[in-house]
C-alpha cells in the first residue's frame, strides 16, 4: 500500500464497530489500546467497551485482561462481540479459544487489513444473517453508524414503506440482534457502500430514479404491497424540485461541481446535479473502489490529491466532508460523508428517499445561491 | 450492559501516545509528520485534528504522512515503506524537517525507525517514541515529543523572556489561556520568546535557550522542564495559575525567578480581582454545591477559595445549584467560570 498523506478513511476495524455497535443485544469489546477504542466511540456515539492493553499484555499475553473485561460484562443479557485490533492481531494469540468458555463473536479487524467498508462486511458476515421465509416485508440495507445521514435515512425508507403497506423487517445494521436471523427475503439499499448481502436485492433508493425503479420490483415482489401512493408523492415532489431547480438556472449557470465522497453516495449526488441542475461533474474523487459510472471517477484517499483535484478544476461548487470545506473556503460546499465538523447538525436529515434528495438538492441550492455575488 | 464502559483500571486510561505526540507536532510549520503504521491510525488523528482546529476557528489542516502499512509490510517489515515516505517528505517544497512517529504496530513488528531516519535526507530527521501502549500514554506521547524537538536546540545567550512550554494544543479555549498567561506576564514587562510548540516554525526552535523562564502548561510537564532545566539552563515554573491566590503567586514566582520587582504588577492584579468579585456580588449567600465528581484536587481549591470570597453558601448537594468546576487559567479564566457560576446558580 504506497504513502498517504492525511488519509481520509476509517480502517476496518472502525467498520466492524459501526457493524456490530448498530444492534441492540450487542456489547461490543475493542480489543487493542485506548487509542483504537476512543475513536470509534466519538466518531460512532455508541457505547463501545474497550481491554485498553497496555505494554505487559503485549508481552505477558492479553489472555486475562481480555477474560477480565468479558467477565464484567457477562450477566448483562448481551451477546458480546469482540473485535481484535493491530497489536493482538499481529501477536498470533489463539484468541477464539481463549474465549472457549463464552458465546462471543470475534471479528479478526485489524487496521491494516483495510477499510471501513471491509471491516464492517466481515462483520456482517460473522453475525450470519438468516432468511426466515416467513418474516414479512422487506430488509433495510446500508444503515451504518459511521454515516451521519443513517438515521434519516432508515426513517425515510420506514416511512415510504409505510406508504406502500410494506412492513419493515430487519435494518442491516441498525436493529434488535434478534432480527439479524430472521430476516425478510427481500432488501432495500440506502447506502451501496454497506451493502448486508442478506436476501435478494430489490435495488437501493438514492436518487428519485432509484425510488422509481425499486418501489417498481418492490411492488411485483412483495403481495400486498400498494406503490401507487410512493409514485404520487415522487411525482409531486419531483415537480417541486424541478420547479426550484429552474428557477436557480432563470439566474445563475449551473455550478461546475467536484465531488467526493463513498462512492454510493457520490453517485447519488453526481446524479442528482447532473439531472436537475445540467451541472458539469468536473470530477468524483471516490474514498473507496469507485462503481460504474457515465462520470469520470478516481478513487481518492489522501488531502493532497483532493487539493489536488479541486485546485485544477476550480469547481463553483464541492460536495464532500469538512476536510474538503476546510480546502474551499470560497466555494459553495454541501457535506455529504463525515467528518462534518463545524455545524450544528442535530435533525436526522436523509440522503436517500424522496427527501433525501429533496434535502441535498435544497442544501446545494441555498449553498450555491449564498455564494453568489 | 455496564453504564461505565471504561475499566475501572485507570491507568489503562492515559490515551493514545501517537495523539499526544502528534498534538505537538502538528503544530510545527514548515515540517511533515511521517507516522509510521497503518491508515487508520493517521486518519483517527486527523480527524481528531481537523475536529480540534475548526472548535479554534483554524482552518488549517494537518500534514500527517502515512506510510500506510498493509498485511505486507506488516509481514515483511516497514523499513522500507518508511525510507520512501521520509523521502518524498523532505523532498515536499519548503519542508525544513520531518518529524517520524512510530506507533503500535511497528513497535510490535520491531522496524528500526531509529536507524532508519539516521540515514540521510537532506534535512533533518526527528525521530518520536510513540508506539501507542508500549510507549506510554498521551501525555508521554507529548513529553517525548517536547523533549525530542527541544533536543534539536542549542544553549544560547539569554534574553529578558520567557518560553511557553507545552500548551494543550487540543483544548477548546488553548487560545484564551495563552493570552491570559501573556498578559500575567506582560504585568511584569516580560515578552514570550516562543510557544513551544504552537504554530511555531521550524528555525524558531533554536531560539529556545535564550528564555531566562520556562512556564509549563501543567504539572505532568515537569520531566520537559526538567529536561530544558539541564540541557539550556533555563528554570521553569511548573504550571499555568489556577484560582485567585494561585494567580498572584504566580506573578510572585516569575518575579522571582527573572529577579524582577513584582510589587506594582501584584497591586494592579488585586485590583482586577477585586473588581471582577464586585461585578458577581448578586450571587453572595447564595446556597451552591461544587461538582466534585469531575474535579480535580487543585482546582476544587481553587474554587473553594473563589466560593468563600463571594461569599457563597456551601449546601447540601441535590438540594441547591451545582456549580462546574473547571481549570480556569489566571483571573480572566476564574471570571469566566463565574459566569457559568451565574448561570447554574440562577437556573
Amino acid at each position: 500500500m504506497p504513502e498517504c498523506d492525511n488519509p481520509l478513511w476509517p480502517c476496518a476495524m472502525t467498520g466492524a464497530a459501526a457493524c456490530l455497535a448498530g444492534f441492540d443485544g450487542i456489547a461490543v469489546v475493542i480489543h487493542g489500546s485506548s487509542g483504537c477504542y476512543y475513536y470509534p466511540t466519538t466518531l460512532l456515539h455508541a457505547p463501545l467497551h474497550g481491554t485498553f492493553i497496555l505494554e505487559d499484555d503485549v508481552i505477558f499475553g492479553s489472555e486475562d485482561r481480555l477474560q477480565e473485561v468479558i467477565g464484567s460484562l457477562s450477566g448483562t443479557g448481551k451477546r458480546i462481540a469482540v473485535i481484535t485490533t493491530c497489536v493482538p492481531a499481529l501477536l498470533g494469540e489463539d484468541i477464539r479459544s481463549m474465549l472457549d468458555e463464552h458465546d462471543v463473536i470475534l471479528v479478526d479487524s485489524p487496521g491494516f487489513a483495510g477499510d471501513i467498508e471491509t471491516g464492517y462486511a466481515k462483520a456482517i458476515s460473522i453475525l450470519e444473517p438468516r432468511i426466515d421465509p416467513g418474516t414479512p416485508g422487506v430488509n433495510i440495507d446500508g444503515a451504518c453508524l459511521f454515516d451521519p445521514f443513517a438515521a434519516g435515512n432508515i426513517q425515510e425508507t420506514r416511512r415510504l414503506l409505510g406508504m406502500a403497506s410494506v412492513p419493515v423487517a430487519t435494518v442491516f445494521s441498525s436493529d434488535v440482534l434478534d432480527r439479524v436471523y430472521h430476516a425478510a427475503p427481500y432488501t432495500i439499499g440506502t447506502n451501496g457502500d454497506f451493502p448486508s448481502g442478506v436476501g435478494e436485492t430489490l435495488g437501493g433508493i438514492l436518487g428519485l430514479t432509484g425510488v422509481r425503479e425499486t418501489f417498481t420490483r418492490l411492488g411485483d415482489a412483495i403481495d400486498g404491497a400498494d406503490c401507487d401512493p410512493v409514485f404520487a408523492e415522487l411525482e409531486q415532489q419531483e415537480e417541486r424540485l424541478v420547479r426550484a431547480c429552474d428557477k436557480f438556472l432563470q439566474r445563475y449557470d449551473p455550478p461546475s461541481t467536484a465531488i467526493f465522497a463513498g462512492s454510493s453516495y457520490a453517485l447519488f449526488a453526481a446524479e442528482a446535479l447532473h439531472t436537475y441542475l445540467d451541472a458539469e461533474i468536473c470530477c468524483i474523487g471516490t474514498r473507496n473502489v469507485p462503481g460504474e459510472s457515465r462520470f469520470r471517477t478516481e478513487q481518492v484517499s489522501s488531502l493532497s490529491r483532493v487539493r489536488e483535484l479541486i485546485a485544477t478544476h476550480d469547481p463553483d461548487l464541492v460536495i464532500g466532508s469538512s476536510f474538503e470545506r476546510s480546502l474551499s473556503q470560497e466555494k459553495a460546499f454541501t457535506g455529504i460523508i463525515p467528518p462534518l465538523r463545524g455545524r450544528v447538525r442535530i435533525y436526522p436529515a436523509p440522503l436517500a428517499g424522496i427527501n433525501g434528495t429533496l434535502s441535498f438538492m435544497e442544501s446545494v441550492l441555498n449553498s450555491c445561491m449564498d455564494k453568489k455575488p | 450492559m455496564t453504564s461505565n464502559p471504561l475499566p475501572a483500571n485507570s491507568s489503562r486510561l492515559g490515551g493514545c501516545t501517537l495523539t499526544g505526540a502528534i498534538s505537538v507536532t502538528s503544530h510545527l510549520r514548515d515540517t511533515v509528520t511521517v507516522v509510521h503504521g497503518p491508515k487508520g491510525c493517521s486518519h483517527h488523528n486527523v480527524s481528531l485534528l481537523h475536529a480540534s482546529w475548526l472548535d479554534n476557528d483554524h482552518a488549517v489542516l494537518p500534514s500527517l504522512l502515512s506510510t500506510g502499512l498493509s498485511e505486507k509490510e506488516v509481514i515483511f517489515g516497514g523499513e522500507d515503506a518508511l525510507r520512501k515516505a521520509i523521502g518524498s517528505a523532505a523532498g515536499q517544497e519548503g519542508v525544513r524537517a520531518v518529524v517520524v512517529l512510530s506507533t503500535c504496530v511497528v513497535g510490535t513488528i520491531g522496524d528500526d525507525v531509529s536507524a532508519v531516519c539516521l540515514e540521510d535526507y537532506g534535512v533533518p530527521v526527528v525521530s518520536i517514541p510513540s508506539a501507542g501502549f508500549l510507549g506510554g500514554t498521551f501525555q508521554d506521547g507529548m513529553n517525548n515529543a517536547l523533549i525530542a524537538l527541544a533536543g534539536t536546540a542549542e544553549p544560547c545567550q539569554k534574553e529578558r523572556c520567557v518560553n511557553i512550554i507545552g500548551e494543550m494544543n487540543l483544548e477548546f479555549e488553548v487560545e484564551e489561556n495563552y493570552r491570559e498567561v501573556e498578559r500575567l506576564i506582560s504585568l511584569l514587562h516580560l515578552p514570550v520568546n516562543l510557544r513551544f510548540v504552537h504554530n511555531l516554525g521550524w528555525e524558531q526552535i533554536a531560539r529556545l535557550g535564550r528564555a531566562e523562564l520556562n512556564i509549563m502548561r501543567s504539572p505532568a510537564l515537569v520531566p520537559v522542564g526538567e529536561y530544558l532545566k539541564n540541557r539550556l539552563g533555563t528554570p521553569y515554573i511548573a504550571s499555568f495559575p489556577h484560582g485567585l491566590s494561585g494567580t498572584l503567586s504566580f506573578i510572585r514566582e516569575v518575579a522571582a525567578l527573572c529577579s524582577i520587582d513584582g510589587q506594582e504588577a501584584l497591586r494592579e492584579e488585586c485590583l482586577r480581582q477585586e473588581e471582577m468579585l464586585g461585578q458577581f456580588s448578586d450571587l453572595r449567600q447564595v446556597q451552591v454545591s461544587l461538582d466534585r465528581l469531575h474535579s480535580g484536587e487543585d482546582e476544587l481549591l481553587a474554587a473553594e477559595e473563589l466560593a468563600a470570597a463571594l461569599d457563597l453558601v456551601m449546601g447540601t448537594p441535590g438540594t441547591c445549584a451545582r456549580l462546574p468546576v473547571s481549570a480556569a487559567v489566571g483571573t480572566a479564566g476564574t471570571k469566566r467560570m463565574l459566569h457559568r457560576w451565574r448561570r447554574a446558580a440562577h437556573a
